[in-house]
């Protein structure tokens, strides 16, 4: 098999290509064309072909991470989008759960009525209304209003119509009955229903789920049609597959329906990238943590898979999401971050980032503000010479000047601040992976640090002793890590049915069924794309909560029949779960189901591992040997440090600390009182020891 | 100039741990809100949890709770600590205390403290604490909202006075049996007290962890060092405000309905006194406290909290300054002058219970003495908030619903007035629809922006909500409120916003127009409560509001046609196009008039 992977970031589009059978790996980076990110996908695979002689018709499979709907929200740029909904409640989306975002501010402005998705003058309202037993019809719909609706939104230029009604979750009937009508008026829109993108209980939620997919929707699905029809013109005939923020892909016929589903597809591929980093050194719990130039994202991968976000943790631009999702911990955290003393005197680094325009001050573009950048500049960190493989020089003046002028508001030396907004910059980011760990009943002596991105390397060790996280993985490529994880991928669908039950009142044969029935769909798509049936499996989870909770978690279900003997195990487990999850569990309180759920996956090809060659000879990897400033012995010192060059390091010899590791995407700094070691499959991997 | 502010630690040090308390608080909120059972806490987010140093510093908050239950935490360990003083008793390792005094520092009956101590090396070092909103207290009708008629604090229900539940680790199994004995829909308050007990303990652990890691002095110096910096950002603050004394007044509603004219039309009276970095809020001329009625505010834990949160939101706003620590430092620059037996000052046992929405209106009279001196960082005024308890017999026990209707702000400054929402010192979430149909006998069949109602300005004031709900079974309702007789008030030329309103329809179709606090009082199946939140004051004048803006609202239904017209001076075509010329004219028509 031949495999394509391409991502596309905000600056550079990545290209990994893996031949299965022959074992070839290829990259290549180009510039992202902004305009039209489909022209440089294209472009990408062509170049990188003719680089190496391979022939695009005999590409198999092309599997593709996007952010042009991500974008569209970050941007506010998306389409005109209409709804309609229960007549009596127009303003849902606008009211929200009527709580401001912010604590204590007057002037804050709220997402949803600052920047809506569904102006009013769009949201037209008709007469229906379903009940909560079982989705009972209550006001039966009145079609003539629909049509109505419907012809009015045309005339309003709506290009995109959601459809949002009370209780859908349980029974979505109106809203497809709506849905059949507007093909027949208004064939040309867009539509999106609630109970289509997010089956779950909480209106506001649901909703806006449903506006984001209808506000991104013309977009996503203009610019695949754009990418298949390129790939067509230059006779590419591979599958093209989507990545999705559930850390599977789907067919682009799929992501056209259903573009919400990609919105953090982006970070969900770097954990998979970081993920497939621990098979080759066949490490089973990992901390993924991607740090770029603004922010760190932070995943947890197990024996079990990844953590997936509980569906009320997730938002976009301040928009919540109720879509199945990796569990991904962002925040504001990167090599741009700026250190700074606020009014009252306290020293932060970060969440404002100097961007990479202008960008730190050591990059010469004019940035005035210290760094995270300027720091590692100040301790010898980062080289002169060899950053971006030497593509572009630091100005280390820059980054002294503005480290100086920070030091001497702060009365400290210059090495010092730099050493100390480091500190607190590693600080946030192992609070962050705290969040998801130790208070999660996870505890991060069992885990591999996973460091990629173009600055998770350099502060990987520091972060790691923080939380006695005794080894760390860098993997081959850092800063392709995405394109990577790309290839790692299968056919992933979730589907998801609320179904109110109690523990003490349980109806087996409606569950028996209704798991079936969602298995049954489940299948039916995926042997629509035309995966064979032995390579289809199905994963049964239940959503549940302790009678009154409000807030679920998930619980693997046997894909058995139910029956009074096995149910009484997976309530067991829930406690356990629950326990873990809060430190407590309520055991004889009655507990809720609330949603059921069926992950079903079709089993892609995937990239093959590969043996890296490297030197035999130790000497050829030393690029220099320069001083950089380490604590050692309690003190901040200078010491000679050997500089290698990463794709020279001989494999399986344990080398000590301190070092640098130079490689085009990043630098990897190893304090003294560390060893590392290259491994055959081409990780770095580095045993943490304790502050010398 | 030396910016530092503490002379033990280094900045660094101070940041790293200040980022690992305030984890170890959020840790707390998060793990409450999801383990707890009423939709009160779990929903509305109606909780708090701090830590709190042997100083009574509290060290950090759940940054995932509303402002009104982490503010008062100092003030329930304060008064903890001395009802434990009077009575001679200790503090020992392993006891989990019960507090919900209003004269000691509690909030609000309703809002039980649970309070860990925390022993380091033997000795008491902080305590770990979580408050939250209870769905019932024992009082006389069900619910612990809407308690409009209680005539003294031993009406309003149990009241616990640094109460240990647990004693050395041992549960206290005589006061739990009382509390099982006394609540309504026990089971739920019990495991949410249970929810709030496991999050205090997480608090412990992580304090404890904090200190292992970085050595009591450090943490005692962070606190410090944290305190010097509360305090210098206010007075920062003030410093900036010219001197001198700002006056304004807010009227309350009251009991609209009663007889006694003592009973209604009550004023909060706020002088602000600014010297320097210094700052006097004088609560002097506000009304005689109600005896015999619950709508008197606990000094400590209502007024305090309402107007130090409004002097933070205001002067140091968060979407300028970000998140910075809440302490005491905060309130160190601020003298509160309260004349015992008025609502701000109640003597015991006059009774509190109901203090909701009166500190609503303490904190937007506050503001509006500060719009004179910050016109740029206020908006005009908010509309008050209702709270409405309903419930019925299940069983042999009860279920019990509290709704929290939003209201409104006003314009502000180059900016609209936030629409329906929860508003100064409350920010709760409402319950989604789906939610309450579920799980009780309850139909919300409307919920929707009043249409045409919004107040003209240059930035127009924020919109209030329709909503209601319908009993689908006989129950009863109570409600708290205010706000239905006197509008937001209107800034610089901006018009006045509009009151709310609460109306019963019976099952056989008659409506009734109701006042804004109510005792329980029992309904047949089919009776619907119509909640209309009140619209906040416009800001600036209508007429230099930016036509395509009216434009927009009056595409949004928010205005009408004639309102386009009348309140802004717009003129829009038959064709409903944006006439920009002719606008202009009747404008500078209009203008000639006022």
């Amino acid at each position: 098999m031949k495999l394509f992977g391409v991502d596309v970031g905000g600056t550079f589009t990545d290209v990994f290509y893996n031949d299965t059978e022959k074992q070839h790996t290829f990259i290549h980076k180009l510039p992202t064309t902004l305009a039209d990110p489909a022209i440089g996908v294209i472009k990408g695979m062509i170049e990188l072909s003719e680089m190496n002689g391979v022939a695009v018709h005999e590409i198999d499979h092309i599997f593709h991470g996007t952010t042009i709907g991500t974008n569209a929200i970050l941007e506010f740029d998306g389409a005109k989008t209409g709804m309609i909904t229960t007549k009596g409640y127009k303003d849902i989306l606008h009211i929200g759960r009527h709580q401001r975002p912010q604590n204590y501010s007057i002037m804050q402005d709220i997402p949803w009525q600052h920047r809506p998705l569904v102006q009013r003058r769009n949201r037209k309202t008709v007469s229906e209304r379903m009940g909560p037993a079982k989705g009972e019809i209550i006001e039966p719909l009145n079609e003539e209003e629909v049509i109505a609706a419907i012809h009015e939104l045309k005339e309003l230029g709506v290009e995109s119509i959601i459809v949002g009604f009370l209780f859908s979750y349980i029974n979505p009937e109106h809203e497809e009955r709506v849905v059949e009508l507007i093909k027949e008026e208004y064939p040309e829109a867009f539509i999106t229903t609630s109970s289509g993108v997010s089956p779950q209980f909480r209106e506001f939620e649901r909703f806006t789920t449903a506006s984001l997919n209808g506000f991104i929707g013309p977009k996503v699905k203009g610019y695949i049609d754009n990418l298949s029809s390129g790939l067509k013109e230059a006779s590419i005939t591979a599958d093209l597959h989507i990545m999705c923020s559930n850390g599977g892909v789907a067919t682009p016929e799929n992501i056209a329906e259903k573009p919400v589903n990609t919105l953090l597809s982006g970070p969900a591929a770097g954990i998979l990238g970081g993920a497939y980093a621990g098979v080759l050194s066949d490490r089973k719990k990992l901390i993924t943590f991607d740090v770029g130039g603004t922010s760190a994202d932070i995943g947890i991968v197990t024996e079990q898979g990844f953590g997936e976000a509980s569906a009320r943790d997730t938002w976009i631009a301040g928009y919540p999401v109720m879509v199945p999702m990796i569990d991904i911990h962002t925040i504001g955290a990167g090599g741009g971050s700026i250190a700074y003393i606020d009014e009252g005197g306290l020293f932060k680094v970060g969440p404002k980032s100097a961007g990479s325009v202008p960008g730190p001050a050591c990059y010469g573009h004019g940035g005035t503000l210290p760094t995270i950048s300027d720091a590692n500049v100040v301790l010898g960190r980062l080289d002169q010479e060899n950053f971006l493989g030497g593509e572009m020089k630091l100005h280390v003046e820059a980054a002294h000047k503005v480290i100086a002028e920070l030091a001497e508001k702060l009365e400290m030396t210059k090495e010092e601040t730099a050493e100390g907004i480091l500190t607190i910059l590693n600080n946030n980011m192992a609070n962050a992976i705290r969040e998801k760990t130790i208070q999660k009943g996870a505890d991060p002596r069992e885990f591999s640090l996973v460091a990629f991105g173009g600055a998770g390397p350099l502060h990987a060790i520091d972060v790691a002793r923080e939380l006695k996280i005794p080894e760390i993985i860098i993997p081959a490529y850092p800063g392709i890590n995405s394109a990577t994880g790309l290839l790692t991928t299968d056919l992933k669908y979730d589907v998801i049915k609320t179904e109110f039950m109690l523990s003490d009142s349980l109806n087996l044969s409606i569950l028996n069924k209704d798991f079936q029935s969602l298995e049954e769909g489940l299948k039916k798509q995926l042997l629509k794309d035309l995966v064979e049936e032995e390579n289809i499996s199905m994963q049964r989870f239940v959503e549940c909560r302790y009678i009154g909770q409000g807030y679920e978690l998930r619980v693997p279900f046997p894909s058995e029949e139910l029956t009074n003997h096995n149910i009484i195990d997976c309530f067991n487990l829930f406690h356990e779960i629950h326990k873990n999850e809060y430190g407590h569990s309520f055991e004889s309180t009655p507990i809720e189901i609330v949603n059921i759920r069926v992950v079903g996956t079709g089993k892609m090809p995937k990239l093959r591992k590969e043996k890296v060659n490297g030197s035999s000879d130790l000497g050829a990897a030393i690029v220099k040997k320069e001083h950089v400033l380490f604590r050692h012995k309690g003190e901040l010192q200078k010491m000679e440090t050997l500089h290698y060059q990463r794709e020279l390091l001989p494999a399986g010899k344990w080398l000590e600390g301190p070092a640098i590791i130079l490689q085009k995407d990043t630098t990897t700094v190893i304090p003294p009182g560390n060893q590392f070691v290259v491994e055959e499959y081409g990780n770095l991997i580095i045993k943490v020891g304790e502050q010398s | 100039m030396s910016t530092k502010i503490s002379k033990v630690i280094d900045p660094v040090t101070m940041q790293v741990v200040l980022g690992a308390l305030e984890n170890a608080a959020i840790e707390m909120g998060h793990k409450l809100a999801r383990m707890s059972y009423s939709s009160i806490i779990r929903e509305s987010e109606d909780f708090g949890c701090a830590l709190v140093d042997i100083k009574g510093r509290q060290l950090c908050e759940s940054t995932h709770s509303t402002p009104l239950q982490s503010g008062p935490i100092p003030g329930y360990v304060k008064g903890i600590r001395q009802v434990m003083e009077e009575r001679g008793d200790q503090f020992e390792p392993g006891d989990v205390i019960l507090h919900n005094s209003t004269y000691h520092g509690a909030s609000h009956g309703p809002d039980f403290g649970l309070c860990i101590p925390v022993f380091y090396e033997k000795s008491l070092i902080g305590f770990s604490v979580t408050t939250a909103h209870h769905l019932d207290v024992g009082a006389s009708t069900p619910g612990s909202c809407g308690i409009v008629d209680a005539v003294d604090a031993y009406a309003e229900g149990l009241q616990f006075k640094a109460i240990k539940v647990y004693e050395k680790g041992k549960k206290n199994t005589f006061v739990w049996n009382i509390l099982e004995d006394n609540i309504r829909s026990s089971d739920l308050v019990v495991g949410d007290i249970g929810a709030q007990i496991a999050a205090a303990r997480i608090g412990v652990e992580r304090y404890l962890e904090i200190i292992n890691k970085y050595g009591l002095e450090t943490v005692e110096a962070t606190a410090e060092g944290l305190t010097n910096y509360s305090e210098k950002m206010m007075r920062n603050a003030i410093n900036k405000l010219p001197d001198g004394e700002y006056y304004a007044e807010g009227l309350m509603d009251g009991y609209l309905d009663s007889d006694d004219p003592t009973k209604k039309d009550l004023k909060i009276a706020v002088t602000l006194k600014v010297q320097g970095d210094q700052l006097v809020v004088d609560l002097t001329g506000t009304s005689r406290q109600i005896d015999d009625k619950p709508i008197n505010m606990p000094l400590e834990g209502t007024v305090d909290i309402a107007i130090y949160l409004t002097l933070r939101s205001i002067l140091l706003d968060s979407e300028d300054y970000g998140n910075f620590p809440q302490n005491t430092g905060l309130t160190r620059p601020i003298t509160i002058i309260a004349p015992e037996g008025t609502l701000c000052n109640p003597i015991f046992p006059a009774p509190t219970i109901a203090r909701f929405c009166q500190g609503n209106v303490v904190a937007d009279t506050l503001m509006r003495a500060l719009a004179e001196v910050v016109p740029k960082q206020v908006s005009a005024g908010v509309g008050n908030l209702k709270v409405l308890a309903m419930s019925g017999k299940k069983g042999k026990d009860y279920w019990v619903y509290m709704d929290i209707m939003e209201g409104s702000y006003g314009g502000r400054y180059g900016k609209d007035g936030m629409d329906s929402v929860d508003t100064l010192y409350a920010n709760t979430r409402n319950n989604p629809i789906e939610d309450i149909e579920s799980h009780y006998p309850l139909r919300v069949t409307k919920y929707e922006l009043r249409n045409h109602d919004c107040a003209p300005g240059k930035w127009r004031g924020g919109i209030g909500s329709i909503r209601e709900i319908t009993f689908l079974e006989n129950g009863s309702f109570s409600l708290e409120g205010d706000g239905h007789k006197y509008e937001p008030w209107g800034f610089a030329d901006g018009k006045d916003g509009k009151v709310g309103d609460l109306s019963i329809r019976y099952p056989d179709g008659t409506e009734k127009k109701l006042p804004s606090k109510i005792s329980n009082t029992t309904v047949q199946s089919g009776s619907s409560l119509k909640m209309t939140g009140p619209c906040g004051g416009g800001y600036g004048n209508p007429l230099e509001r930016s036509p395509q803006a009216v434009y927009e609202d009056y595409l949004d239904d928010y205005i009408l046609i004639e309102q386009v017209k009348e309140e802004y001076g717009v003129v829009i075509t038959e064709e409903g196009t944006l006439d920009l010329n002719e606008t202009d004219k009747l404008r500078k028509s209009l203008s000639r008039l006022y």
